[in-house]
């Protein structure tokens, strides 16, 4: 991520928000810079990390634009691997040894009968290695003498500038204290990602929780931060934790994103609005469609047998999240009535491993629904005792899910 | 499905009994209703009761009468011998005791060089169960891991930007404070604020409002004043934070120590008439600018004017430029090194201590002589052993950018040399305070190499105390 420096030099007050002056990857300027960026950065493998600090520095000559200069060149090095040299001899300890005979000059004197490249020699020759690799090991660790062994991603110049308004994006929200988010799909990453970044949340549904699909489901209004927030005013502390989550909006298709924002040299709180019109491409992964094979069977049955369009069901992926306070559950599918809207939504447990299937059933339980259905293997590791009273509808299956049983119990239970 | 559940693996997740669990700095109970009435510290919020982890110490009662399972301490007997023999002075017994008596709760506060480090390994070993010990700077952070592993003759844990081990005794930063807070807070009985003053800036006292610790001790030579801080909003107060003033003593109290004797010598050196060319020419291009555009106007703003013109304006640019180029050359010029290397023979066999502006200086001047360096980069278990050679006589010479700041102990030594650096009037004759011990009746000496005729000179003069010789001129970088 871009430091806060390198960032700052782009952001704009307007009245009370804060906006981000992003680099127009279609500016034949900024697309030539960051192809030279890319040769040059090219050109440094298996060189040393301050070969390219020198090289970044000499590209910048008298240019004023040199803070997009080296942010471009931070997303470089941090998509990149440099790794530490290895040596013949631990520079630590050479360290040691060396420096016991110090100090060394060039000439010898009076005092100094030994010169410096008599010491060298004789600790090259202690470690059966030649004076000049000695000198390399000297400082072989420090971080300016890592080598560039792999300069990561095969980076264009429209890739790069996209990375870096990312980047900036994401920087905005160093000096955050809160989040607020509106997002109607991409649930599971998004939830993901919270728990990823050890984030805090308070979700709650906007608008009809239930409708005709497609038409009035708004989704949900969540506000982020950490668990002292609440506690203290407007803590900076969760910044970077939301700015490093950012990218996990992107993965969504319909969303909004408010921050409040205390950048250093502008007077007042600022707000910071992202949506979804956003030209920003996540570069996080986002999880396939189906959890197991299961999931993905009773999905493509469903498919088959209720698919057409005179089917009165609609079955949808992971379309809604239960809120539980502190977390979440997100049922595999939620079944819609095409006609009346009536919705029940259905959970598939399969084999898992028993603490993450105590969780599930304890959050199942807590999830208070009857138009709940869990789909249970009967040979699950589970006793059924601890599926009774369940507010939730149990229903074991053999090899796979009946359909049609299924279907008996939506019928019964959607609301 | 896709189960999320933000709580930490070690705890069980929803538990069914009454559990108390530690949560990011925040302490969180579960299996425990809204309706319940709970102690008022603990507030509902995200469908729980919660409260900041420095209520722990008073909820014990509570907790017992209530029968919540309590997960929060995992701190430890720490089980340390104290190989510090020496007796401690009775004022630090008396402050130890009266830190005691407030229930192991609040503030000492001593001179510099009474001794609160010294008091603060005491305070551990009668605890003697695990302490975090956070100090303002990495150097300090350093300083208290040399004296804590000296002290205890055991491993200590060090938390960072550039390492991050937690062991049952460890040292933070007030910056890394936070994150250690938030994944380890519980790990530690006892919590030490090393310069405690620092703790009322608002994202320095949430690290004291995260930790579950019962025992804390803060210590300083300068408590803040409360009035002041109470005006300025989002401060902390330390009361509340770490507890009373429970000890103090001024310098007029304590048996005063002596400043070390001492002189100084300046030694002028010329450029080369290559680096004199390259210097006048940089200086024209920077100074013109500078005048040109009147940039005094600004007063003590003018530099961050003219680094903002620079992004906007190419002759600001090449003027930062130039200035940049200036001091480099001002750093390394040949015959500063040169007079370096006379006096670092002239001094054979004496401790001598050199002082330089940059990192890039100090690994120049490593490898060049081949003496030991310490900067920013060096790490904890390095830099002990280095000084710990330094100050045995196995090496004769160390040369470091930036050590002796708030309350650094340096090594003793009889000869400092210090080669640019900008320090201001008060830094310096701290630093010869600390730094240059008389040694066989033969006073220390602190050398100043500086190149004549240029702003080095304007330089060395602010960082006397008073400027009796050269005045200012007008280009001078603050």
């Amino acid at each position: 991520m871009l430091t806060g420096d390198l960032v700052r030099p782009r952001l704009r007050q307007q009245r009370n928000e804060l906006r981000i002056d992003w680099l127009d990857p279609t500016n034949r300027h900024w697309q030539q810079t960051a192809a030279e960026l890319i040769g040059l950065f090219g050109e440094q493998l298996n060189q040393p990390q301050e070969s390219w600090q020198r090289a970044i520095e000499s590209y910048e000559a008298g240019r004023t634009d040199y803070n997009v200069i080296r942010g471009l060149a931070k997303v470089l090095g941090d998509e990149a691997t440099f790794q530490p040299l290895t040596t013949p001899v631990d520079p630590v300890e050479l360290r040691a040894r060396l420096f016991r005979r110090g100090p060394a000059y060039a000439s010898r004197d009076l005092l100094h009968s030994a010169t410096r490249e008599n010491v060298l020699r004789e600790v090259a020759v202690e470690y059966n290695i030649n004076p000049g690799q000695l000198e390399h090991i000297l400082y072989a660790d420090r971080t300016a003498a890592h080598l560039l062994i792999n300069p990561g991603p095969s980076w264009t110049p429209d890739s790069l500038i996209a990375r870096y308004n990312l980047e900036l994006a994401r920087a905005a929200l160093y000096w955050a204290d809160q989040m607020t988010v509106h997002i109607s799909d991409g649930f599971k990453d998004f939830w993901k990602y919270v728990k990823l970044f050890k984030l805090m949340f308070e979700g709650t549904v906007l608008g009809p929780k239930k409708g005709l699909p497609g038409i009035t489901f708004q989704g949900y209004n969540v506000v982020l931060d950490g668990p002292i927030s609440p506690f203290v005013s407007a803590t900076t502390r969760y910044g970077r934790q939301l700015a490093a989550f950012l990218p996990a909006l992107f993965l969504g298709n319909r969303w909004r994103m408010w921050a409040t924002v205390r950048v250093p040299h502008f007077r007042k709180r600022l707000t910071y609005y992202l949506d979804d019109t956003v030209d920003l491409v996540s570069h996080f992964k986002a999880s396939g469609e189906f959890d197991s094979r299961m999931e993905a069977n009773f999905a493509a049955d469903f498919h088959d047998k209720f698919g057409d369009e005179r089917g009165q069901w609609q079955l949808t992926r992971e379309d809604e999240v239960i809120l539980l306070g502190d977390t979440v559950m997100i049922p595999d599918f939620g079944v819609t009535h095409k006609k009346d809207g009536r919705r029940a939504m259905i959970e598939i447990v399969g084999f898992w491993h028993p603490e993450y299937l105590t969780r599930k059933i304890a959050k199942a339980r807590a999830a208070n629904r009857s138009d709940l259905i869990l789909l249970v293997y009967e040979g699950v590791n589970l006793g059924r005792e601890r599926l009774q009273d369940m507010p939730a509808q149990v229903l074991y299956f053999k090899n796979k899910p009946v359909l049609k049983e299924v279907m008996a119990v939506v019928e019964r239970v959607a609301v | 499905m896709t189960l999320i559940d933000p709580v930490p693996s070690h705890t069980p997740p929803l538990p069914n009994t009454p559990t108390l669990s530690f949560q990011g700095g925040t302490l969180v109970l579960y299996a425990v209703d809204q309706s319940e009435a709970v102690p008022p510290l603990f507030r509902w919020v995200k469908a729980r009761w919660r409260c900041e982890a420095y209520h722990y110490g008073n909820l014990a009662d509570w907790l017992r009468q209530r029968g919540v399972r309590d997960t929060i301490p995992r701190w430890q007997p720490l089980n340390l011998a104290l190989q510090d023999g020496r007796e401690p002075h009775d004022y630090q017994l008396e402050a130890l005791r009266a830190w005691q008596q407030a229930g192991h709760l609040g503030s000492i506060v001593l001179p510099t060089g009474a001794g609160k480090t010294f008091v603060a390994i005491h305070a551990i070993s009668r605890v003697n169960r695990s302490t975090l010990v956070v100090a303002p700077t990495i150097d300090l952070l350093h300083q208290w891991y040399a004296r804590l592993a000296n002290a205890f003759n055991t491993e200590v844990g060090v938390y960072y930007g550039g390492e991050k081990d937690v062991k049952p005794l460890t040292v933070t930063t007030y910056h890394s404070a936070g994150d250690l807070m938030a994944n380890a807070g519980n790990l530690f009985k006892l919590i030490i604020y090393d310069e405690v003053h620092h703790l009322p800036a608002p994202s320095w006292g949430e690290t004291a409002l995260m930790s579950p610790a019962p025992f804390r001790l803060g210590l300083t030579a300068t408590y803040p004043d409360q009035e002041l801080v109470n005006r300025s909003r989002g401060q902390w107060q330390l009361d509340q934070l770490i507890g009373p003033i429970v000890y103090e003593k001024r310098l007029e109290e304590l048996v005063g120590k002596q400043l070390a004797d001492y002189r100084t010598e300046r030694i002028n050196v010329e450029l080369t008439a290559e680096e004199r060319r390259n210097y006048d020419a940089d200086h024209a291009i920077y100074s013109r600018f500078v005048r040109e555009r009147d940039l005094y106007r600004f007063g003590p703003r003018w530099w961050a004017e003219l680094m903002r013109l620079g992004s906007l304006d190419p002759a600001a640019r090449a003027a930062v430029l130039a200035h940049q180029r200036l001091s480099r050359l001002l750093s390394n010029a040949a015959n500063k090194l040169d007079a370096l290397d006379r006096l670092l023979r002239e001094h054979a066999h004496e401790h001598i201590l050199i002082f330089t502006e940059s990192n890039d200086l100090v690994y120049h001047l490593s490898h060049r002589h081949l003496i030991p360096a310490l900067t920013c980069e060096t790490k904890a278990a390095e830099r002990k052993a280095v000084l710990e050679r330094f100050q045995a006589g196995e090496y004769g010479v160390l040369v470091t950018s930036r050590v002796l700041n708030e309350g650094i102990d340096v090594p003793e030594a009889k000869v400092a040399i210090v080669l640019g650096g900008s320090a201001g009037a008060r830094e310096y004759i701290q630093r010869l305070g600390r730094v240059l011990r008389k040694v066989d009746n033969r006073s220390a000496v602190l050398y100043e190499i500086i190149v004549g005729d240029t702003v080095d000179t304007g330089r060395a003069a602010r960082r006397r105390p008073k400027a009796a010789t050269a005045s200012l001129s007008a280009q001078e970088q603050p």
